[in-house]
């Protein structure tokens, strides 16, 4: 087969080749038996046990901590306090910029959040060392708190002049529209609450470290202990084959590593830290809390003419994290005018963090509920609406779109939905005492693209490998990566093996902004054609090979067999063949960074660092997945309670390497979405700071008696622009747009506007 | 400090005794002394369902379980199930119906179906849902959970009425 027939792609089984194949997980049988083993419950031998010391403040200092009494309590080997210095120097960002005014004190003396870490207790056991933890004598100087971006104390917070956008003369536009929607809209703070809990277990060899710890990101994260102990990269190793959800926790190292191996280093002893579930919600961030006040101006058919964007969002007082409220506003209808500024806001928080969909998310909310407020001012369908201001490129970058199949997912998903018997009016639609409410809303998610690198091993046995220090976080990657090989190998899918999640593997970015899948099966891909261009070089030239004579100038590879092209000479097994020649491997190592990246520091940063990632309007193009979520929503006209009944959501992700891991990504985010419309919220105790809700009964996470019948629909094409396969990100846009559709869907049923999440009953009666 | 005691049960049908402390649960029993690492502790407050294995042939919260009231119990564990390389009916579905992203929930929700299908054989959707309400799953498999019961429960009505 030459290049140019090669046939095209529909990303289905149709394909007939293993990528695309709605195979079942590679790594199921070890995680439906119990045998996948997590960061935590690596067997380590001699292992002490740590625990967290939380502050207990809001703000203020560590006055004095008196540790006699949990010093004298049975099987303590060790307590670190703001007294210890722990000789650390400070990690690169990952802007690859390195604060130089060091050390890096994990556990300072002035407290910036409730939750803070200021103890470390180290014993035999844990239930030792928590209960010396509770003899620790803790006096702290209260300071004033800032619980929260909508404090009376937390003012307006600064500009992020560098997020400014503009065009037109939005103000102007605005002013002189017929018709103005404007309204606040608010979002809070929302927890990852993956199911396995952080921690690490961390073991030193003399001055090497092994880190157990569950990672999207094990190169990345194992750099950050190298940092902070002064010692060279490649004496940190970071493992993590298995890891039970992240959602965009688990890409970075944080405090409380540093302090458990420092805690290891001292006593010369590995030391476990679990942080406990409650910890969990303070000793990473979550998604901050957002407002926004948007203001659409159109004419009186709904033909938008002006945007306009006022953000703001919390940070901490220690760090800084944009949740960017305008990340979606200008990407989704054409408008001639546009302004959007976005302010920072500290609080007394621990510094918030990438919750899938970062800014998307919360963006989504605001213009996706404010076209919904346009299209009932005008009177126009809400799918009208959207088709009425379709946006042929990028608005703002002024590129044409690689692909956007938003106006085919509009149309299948009305069309599986029945949106057409939806009928206009609020409260129009019931079912004895349920409200009956149908609403729209779309999303999208960037693709954002990166370089990898992938190890491939072809074995005596006929059998091949895979190797990277990529991680799956349940997304898929052992699965896919797999597929990639087998089809590029002529190997069957069952006959690969993949290893993951160990920073002493080849380089990979984090499994993070749905760019993991995309980077990784180009990478692969390209090893594995050089592995099987390298197997079949041999078969043509060894002189032990049976095809040495035949005359072939190139060979196949498939289903595990090696054969000449017109079927004429012997087919011989690739385990047979390796034999003969006497190889006991085929090993290729191959990376898809560009030339001025092929340099010991160029490739220590790709697979370090952010600064190698290209955006979505990096190139010609405007890269982007998109989606469009139908919802209905039953309220119970007299208790108001919320119940999602249905909802199809239509996706164009590109082509999808495996159609059955790629819905439940979606699957999984529009949950996501449900729960962050109608349940989630971190509530914080205004008097001191304190996550109040810091547990999995009191932040509600969507259960499965919460979730509806869920259909979803692909209407992606290959998008040659994206990735080396044709694939734009998948994990990240399911949940975009689903908490406006479900708040359009409300407002549908009940007439009743809700601009702030989580809708919950008391919005509505 | 109260004084370690001497517990036999009956693991995944194998007679065993561990020398455990009155205050050790269940789950870090199995976890530590057994090397049985499928039930799993998230929550370690009975919200999540991680930790679920069968004591005496019913459901418990391993976490909030004490390790010393199964003492002359049966316990049966995720790792069980299969026999040999033959996965459970239930295992099996699972996999079919993508009914796991990470993984960590699965174990627990495995035993929470195991119990679900002996009480009914053949569920409704809303049965499903609300049994397996007590297992938290945030990769948010639930779609495909609920397919996997049904597909389990097909298959076994199928074998039943073939037997
Ligand atoms: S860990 Fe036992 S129920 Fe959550
Ligand atoms: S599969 Fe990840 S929590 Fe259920």
């Amino acid at each position: 087969m030459t290049l140019l027939d090669t046939p095209r792609k529909h990303g289905d089984a149709s394909d007939g080749g293993a990528i695309g194949a709605r195979l079942s997980r590679l790594d199921g049988k070890l995680k439906i038996t119990g045998a996948a083993t997590y960061a935590l419950e690596q067997p380590v031998d001699g292992l002490a046990y740590a625990v967290l010391v939380p502050a207990t403040i809001g703000a203020g200092r560590v006055a004095r901590i008196d540790v006699a009494a949990a010093k004298a309590a049975p099987g303590v080997r060790l307590i670190l306090t703001p007294d210890d210095d722990l000789g650390l120097q400070p990690a690169t960002d990952w802007n690859n910029v390195r604060a130089s005014d060091g050390p890096y004190v994990p556990l300072p003396r002035d407290i910036a959040y409730n939750g803070q870490p200021v103890a470390l207790v180290v014993a035999d056991s844990l239930e030792q060392a928590t209960e010396a933890a509770r003899r620790l004598a803790i006096a702290y100087e209260e300071g004033p708190v800032t619980p929260g971006l909508d404090s009376p104390n937390a003012g307006e917070g600064s500009p992020l002049d560098q997020l400014s956008v503009a065009w037109g003369d939005a103000e102007a536009a605005l002013a002189a529209a017929p018709v103005r929607v404007e309204a606040e809209y608010h979002t809070p703070r929302e927890y990852h609450a993956a199911m396995e809990p952080h921690g690490l277990i961390a073991r030193w060899e003399g001055d090497r470290l092994t880190v157990w710890e569950p990672s999207q990101w094990t190169h990345s994260m194992a750099r950050s202990y190298a940092e902070w102990f002064g010692l060279p990269p490649e004496n940190v190793r970071l493992v993590s084959p298995f890891v039970g959800g992240g959602f965009g926790s688990k890409g970075f190292s944080y405090g409380f590593g540093a302090i458990a191996a420092a805690a290891a280093r001292r006593l010369g002893r590995p030391v476990k830290l679990a942080v406990t579930r409650p910890q969990n919600f303070a000793a990473y961030g979550g998604r901050a809390a957002t407002r926004q006040s948007l203001a659409l101006g159109a004419t009186e058919d709904g033909v938008l003419q002006a945007i306009v964007l006022r953000g703001a969002s919390e940070t901490s007082t220690v760090g800084t994290w944009v949740e960017q409220v305008g990340a979606a506003t200008p990407l989704m209808y054409a408008v001639p005018n546009f302004s959007a500024r976005q302010r920072l806001v500290a609080v007394n928080t621990v510094t918030p963090g990438a919750l899938r969909a970062p800014g998307k998310t919360p963006s989504a909310f605001a213009i996706e509920s404010a076209i919904d407020e346009l299209a009932c001012a005008v009177g126009a369908d809400p799918l009208e609406i959207r088709l009425r201001n379709y946006a042929e490129e990028d608005p703002q970058a002024r590129k044409p779109w690689s692909t956007r199949r938003m106006r085919e997912a509009l149309a299948e998903g009305a069309e599986a939905f029945g949106w057409a018997r939806r009928s206009r009016e609020p409260r129009s639609m019931r079912d004895g005492h349920q409200l009956i409410g149908w609403g729209l809303a779309t999303g999208t998610f960037p693709v954002i693209r990166n370089y990898g690198e992938a190890l491939v091993r072809i074995l005596a046995d006929g059998s091949a490998e895979v190797v990277t220090g990529a991680t799956d976080i349940g997304q898929g990657t052992y699965t896919i990566l797999a597929q990639t090989a087998a089809e590029a190998l002529g190997i069957p899918f069952e006959r690969i093996d993949v290893r993951l999640g160990d920073s002493a593997l080849p380089g990979a970015p984090v499994a993070g902004g749905s760019k993991l899948a995309g980077v990784m099966t180009g990478a692969v891909q390209k090893a594995a054609i050089a592995a099987r261009d390298e197997l079949i070089a041999l078969a043509l030239n060894d002189p032990n090979s049976p095809f040495r004579d035949t005359g072939a100038n190139t060979l196949i590879l498939a289903d595990g067999r090696i054969s000449a092209p017109r079927g004429d000479g012997p087919v011989v097994s690739v385990g047979e063949l390796l034999g003969r020649i006497g190889r006991e491997r085929i090993e290729v190592r191959r990376d898809t960074l560009p030339d001025h990246l092929q340099t010991p520091e160029g490739r220590f940063r790709a697979w370090t660092t952010m600064t190698t990632v290209q955006g979505p309007t990096a190139g010609d193009y405007s890269m982007h997945s998109w989606c469009a979520h139908f919802v209905e929503v039953r309220v119970d006209e007299d208790f108001g309670t919320i119940r999602v009944a249905r909802m199809v959501s239509a996706f164009d992700c590109g082509r999808l390497y495996n159609p059955k891991l790629a819905e439940s990504q979606w699957k999984g985010g529009i949950i996501m979405g449900i729960g962050m419309a109608l349940l989630e919220e971190g509530l914080v105790d205004s008097r001191n700071g304190r996550v109040i809700n810091n547990n999995l009964g009191d932040y509600l996470l969507p259960t499965n008696a919460d979730v509806p019948d869920i259909r979803v629909i692909d209407v992606g094409i290959p998008d040659p622009h994206a990735s080396a396969l044709g694939g734009k990100g998948v994990g990240e846009v399911g949940i975009v747009g689903v908490a406006p559709a479900i708040a359009n869907a409300v407002f549908h049923a009940t007439g009743r506007r809700v601009r702030r999440l989580p809708i919950t009953l008391d919005a509505l009666v | 400090m109260s004084s370690p005691r001497t517990i036999r049960f009956t693991l995944n049908g194998e007679p065993v005794s561990a020398t455990i402390m009155p205050h050790e649960t269940l789950v870090d029993v199995l976890q530590h002394r057994f090397d049985l690492r499928g039930a799993r502790e998230s929550c370690g407050q009975g919200l999540c369902g991680c930790c679920t294995v069968h004591v005496d042939g019913k459901p418990v919260s391993g976490c909030l379980f004490l390790a010393v009231f199964a003492d002359g119990a049966r316990v049966d564990t995720v790792e069980g199930l299969a026999r040999g390389d033959a996965l459970d009916p239930v295992q099996e579905a699972f996999i079919e119906a993508g009914a796991f992203q990470c993984g960590f929930c699965t174990p627990g929700f495995v035993m929470m179906v195991k119990q679900l299908l002996k009480e009914h054989p053949e569920p409704t959707d809303e049965e499903v849902r609300h049994y397996l309400t007590g297992n938290l799953c945030r990769c948010s498999a639930y779609p495909e959970i609920l397919d996997a019961v049904k597909l389990a429960s097909a298959r076994q009505a199928e074998a039943a009425r073939r037997a």
